[in-house]
């Protein structure tokens, strides 16, 4: 008899109570034991509701109207208590820090079992296998709290197989990884697939599992399957413009298109001019015993467009933090403007510097997008008609016109982080800093506003963390490499990003444009984007 | 995620035992404590709890910042008592005034006075050596406590699972809410937003107030579902649970309890004995 593939979906429906459009519509899939499948699409297209509808969430946390079918290991999950799914469904979110309970890493993985009332010794055995497995029972005793970024990420990741289950929903579980962690996480998980655990990957980063050669590819558009099938057939199926694809893929697409109109940078330089930010000597430490900077001298200068790259805890937010004046260092200086940042309160700098912090939810307060926006214009004293004039730009960059009315709390995330952006543009400071820009954006939005936001006039520099190399080289014209508290290596991408021992020193690992840009920069003479370099390197 | 308090391991007088057993000690000495006004009695009990806190290896600067708060809460509340003679009625009738001052001016009619009585003073004394007395032990419990004990520690003294592990959670929420405020803080002095700034009468500081007071509520609402939902996806209240770490007494952990549960009988039967009622030193009547 044929054996039942774990997870069958037939019809499935779902639409939240407060939403008048269906989040999914008519799925129907079937995903047999051992695959590997990759869930990819736009914000907003379907894929985190249809996750929450396979382990349970929905209809019981999230509530709405469910039609459909989804049959887990021959049962039907709509008669099954969230307790009994989760032993079959194991998720790990998109944000550990959103999924870890435990203090300590043993605990932590060791929840679930606890739950399920196992016998100590086994509990014990079986997290520590769990730990083995995601290669990090070295953390075994360490605090949660401690970890890096990556570190959560396997742990949570533990504590999920450590419960055995049949199937594996990861949701975006690159997100905030950086490069070299990513890679890790993914040879697990392929490894896990090959051990016979069904994996459901949702994930914007499609470039970087592709490489991890997924079984098929599912492409979600606005709640419906567009593409359901094997690698081989995608860039067929989708447009290169919205999801992220190997440039192999994408240069003979491109080629055949128009080439692109060039990447405009209204950054200005002004030649002759004083450094905007100076840090001289820095080092800093949360704890006396812990020292996060270490003697961090370099300068910020007008036509600046910076990227700093760097593992999770390399201390590039602590970094950027003293530029704001947030935090000031335990040694040297932070000058702006010539003016060291002892002197300055937080407000007086945010005149000259704005910064985009890594989440949205700690800031966004108003009741409506346009009172977001107009905040820090406000506090800063800038004139009713400027406010107006900058606060429509600024929603113009993110593409958010038209929900100038909407309460910024009730926007998808991906929005939200789109607000926080054009809320610290319409304060037109002369520097601009960027935490994390893209995280948790696609491909198409993020793409768009970064082009926008360059081509922004008034920005004396640009400077933005990422874990995305691919930003750094279609954007940045200046590179800082941060790992354990230390500047490593500044200098235009072309330089810092070549030296490959440096990158792995770092944890960053080349990504195909990367790589095809140093291929071809004898005849480029720059770092171009897929879509430019594509018609720089045609024949003819 | 949840963060702890700041825990170490030290050579501490309430590590020394285990965490159940200083529990119920601590909560012995609240019940006596709270049996007491005689600056006397709760003479011995401030004794007690600075004999503690001077041996609890916690260094100044880790505390510093909770005993300025608390200590100053202390100090205005009995200085507010001191001056208002409030909740002291109850104890004495007359009252041995030692000085009275009058301002030098009236409103429609009215000349504020302050009268400085024995009892007045006495009283403010009792409350401040009081409240102190208590503050101290709870501060402490907090830098003391392994956070990854917490909810065996709830378990172990009879709570059910849901709830023990309900107050794990809760005491790691305080921390928790003081590193968001933070974040929310600076995200909105980066947006030239200055809390030093607030003026105007009190509903409209409390107006001002409100790009911190949204994001941290709405931050811990949205928290506090992402908790439950990782719970749930992990087959957390299916039933019984097994509690990975053990706690185990020891002869001096029962010999703690049984400290504590004789001086709350013995506080008891003085109590109602009718000794260690609100005391006047002699020396204060005039």
């Amino acid at each position: 008899m044929p054996e039942v593939d774990p997870l069958i979906i037939e019809d499935l429906t779902f639409r939240y109570r407060n939403r008048s459009e269906p989040a999914l519509k008519h799925v129907t899939l079937q995903v047999p034991k051992g695959e590997l499948l990759l869930v990819a699409g736009a914000s907003g297209c379907g894929k985190t509701t249809l996750a929450r509808c396979i382990n349970g969430l929905i209809p019981r946390s999230y509530k709405g109207d469910l039609d459909g079918m989804i049959q887990v290991l021959g049962q039907d999950v709509s008669s099954l208590p969230l307790s009994h799914i989760s032993q079959m469904v194991g998720t790990v979110l998109q944000d550990p820090e959103r999924q870890i309970l435990g203090t300590r890493v043993l605990a932590e993985v060791a929840f679930g079992l606890e739950n399920l009332g196992w016998e100590r010794q086994r509990i014990l055995a079986t997290a520590e296998e769990a730990l083995d497995t995601m290669g990090v029972l070295n953390l075994r005793d360490r605090e949660t709290f401690s970890l890096s970024g990556g570190e959560k990420q396997k742990v949570a990741l533990a504590g999920v197989l450590a419960m055995h289950p049949q199937i594996l929903l990861l949701d975006e579980p690159l997100a905030s990884l950086d490069p070299a962690s990513a890679r890790e996480t993914l040879e697990r998980v392929r490894a896990l697939a090959e051990a016979g655990m069904t994996v459901l990957m949702v994930e914007h980063r499609v470039e970087d599992v592709i490489r991890y050669k997924p079984d098929r590819v599912m492409f979600m558009s606005e709640g419906e399957i567009r593409y359901l099938g094997p690698l081989q057939g995608l860039e067929k199926a989708v447009n290169y413009h919205e999801v992220k694809l190997p440039v192999k893929m994408i240069l003979p697409l491109a080629a055949a298109d128009p080439p692109p109109p060039p990447l405009v940078s209204a950054v200005e330089a002004k030649p002759g001019t004083a450094p905007l930010v100076t840090f001289q000597d820095v080092a800093f430490g949360y704890d006396p015993e812990q020292s996060v900077l270490k003697g961090i001298s370099l300068t910020i200068n007008s036509g600046d467009v910076i990227a700093v790259l760097g593992p999770n805890g390399a201390g590039k937010t602590t970094l950027v933090k003293h530029a704001i004046g947030l935090l000031k260092p335990k040694s040297g200086q932070v000058l702006i403007g010539g003016k060291d940042t002892q002197d300055l309160s937080v407000a007086e700098i945010a005149s000259n510097l704005g910064y985009v912090f890594q989440s949205p939810s700690h800031m966004l307060f108003a009741p409506t997008v346009q009172d977001e926006l107009e905040f820090g214009p406000k506090n800063l004293g800038h004139p009713p008609d400027e406010i107006e004039r900058d606060v429509k730009r600024a929603l113009e960059i993110v593409n958010l016109e038209g929900m100038e009315g909407d309460p910024p709390l009730a926007l998808s995330f991906g929005q939200q982080k789109r607000v926080s952006i054009a809320a610290i543009l319409a304060m037109r400071s002369r520097i601009l800093v960027m935490d994390e820009p893209t995280a948790g954006q696609d491909y198409k939005n993020y793409m768009q506003f970064m082009h926008s936001i360059m081509a922004m006039p008034g920005f004396e520099a640009v400077l933005f963390i990422t874990h995305d190399i691919d930003m750094a080289v279609i954007f940045a014209n200046r590179v800082l490499l941060v790992a354990e508290g230390r500047l490593v290596a500044d200098g235009p991408p072309h330089q810092v990003l070549a030296d490959q021992q440096r990158l792995t020193d770092c944890r960053l690992v080349p990504t195909t444009l990367l790589q095809a840009n140093l291929e071809n920069f004898g005849r480029t003479g720059a770092f171009l984007r897929a879509e430019a370099l594509a018609h720089a390197i045609a024949p003819g | 995620m949840l963060v702890t308090w700041r825990y170490k391991k030290r050579r501490s007088i309430i590590q020394y035992f285990d965490p159940r057993a200083w529990l119920i000690f601590y909560a012995c000495f609240l019940v006596c404590t709270l049996l007491f006004w005689d600056v006397r009695f709760l003479a011995f009990f401030l004794a007690i709890a600075l004999l503690v806190t001077f041996n609890t290896g916690i260094q100044w600067r880790e505390m510093k910042r909770a005993w300025l708060f608390i200590g100053g809460f202390v100090l205005f509340f009995s200085f507010l008592t001191f001056l208002t003679g409030r909740g002291g009625i109850e104890f004495y009738q007359t009252e041995h005034i030692i000085r009275q001052f009058s301002a030098g001016f009236s409103i429609l009619g009215w000349t504020p006075k302050l009268t400085i009585s024995a009892e007045k003073t006495a009283y403010a004394i009792s409350m401040m050596v009081r409240v102190f007395s208590i503050s101290s032990m709870t501060i402490l419990i907090p830098y003391s406590l392994n956070p990854a004990l917490y909810g065996v520690t709830f378990r172990g003294l009879g709570l059910p699972d849901k709830i023990a592990y309900g107050m794990d959670l809760t005491m790691r929420f305080i921390p928790t809410f003081g590193r968001d405020f933070q974040s929310t803080k600076d995200a909105q002095r980066a947006r030239g937003y200055e809390l030093e700034k607030l003026s105007g009468g009190l509903i409209a500081q409390v107006r001002k107030l409100v790009p911190l007071l949204v994001p941290v509520t709405i931050h811990a609402i949205a928290s506090s579902e992402d908790i439950i939902d990782a719970m749930d996806l992990r087959a957390f209240g299916i039933g019984p649970r097994t509690w990975l770490d053990k706690l185990s007494y020891q002869t001096r952990d029962r010999l703690l309890i049984a400290g504590g549960v004789a001086m709350v009988v013995m506080c008891m039967a003085l109590s109602l004995l009718g000794v260690g009622k609100f005391w006047v030193p002699g020396f204060l009547i005039p």
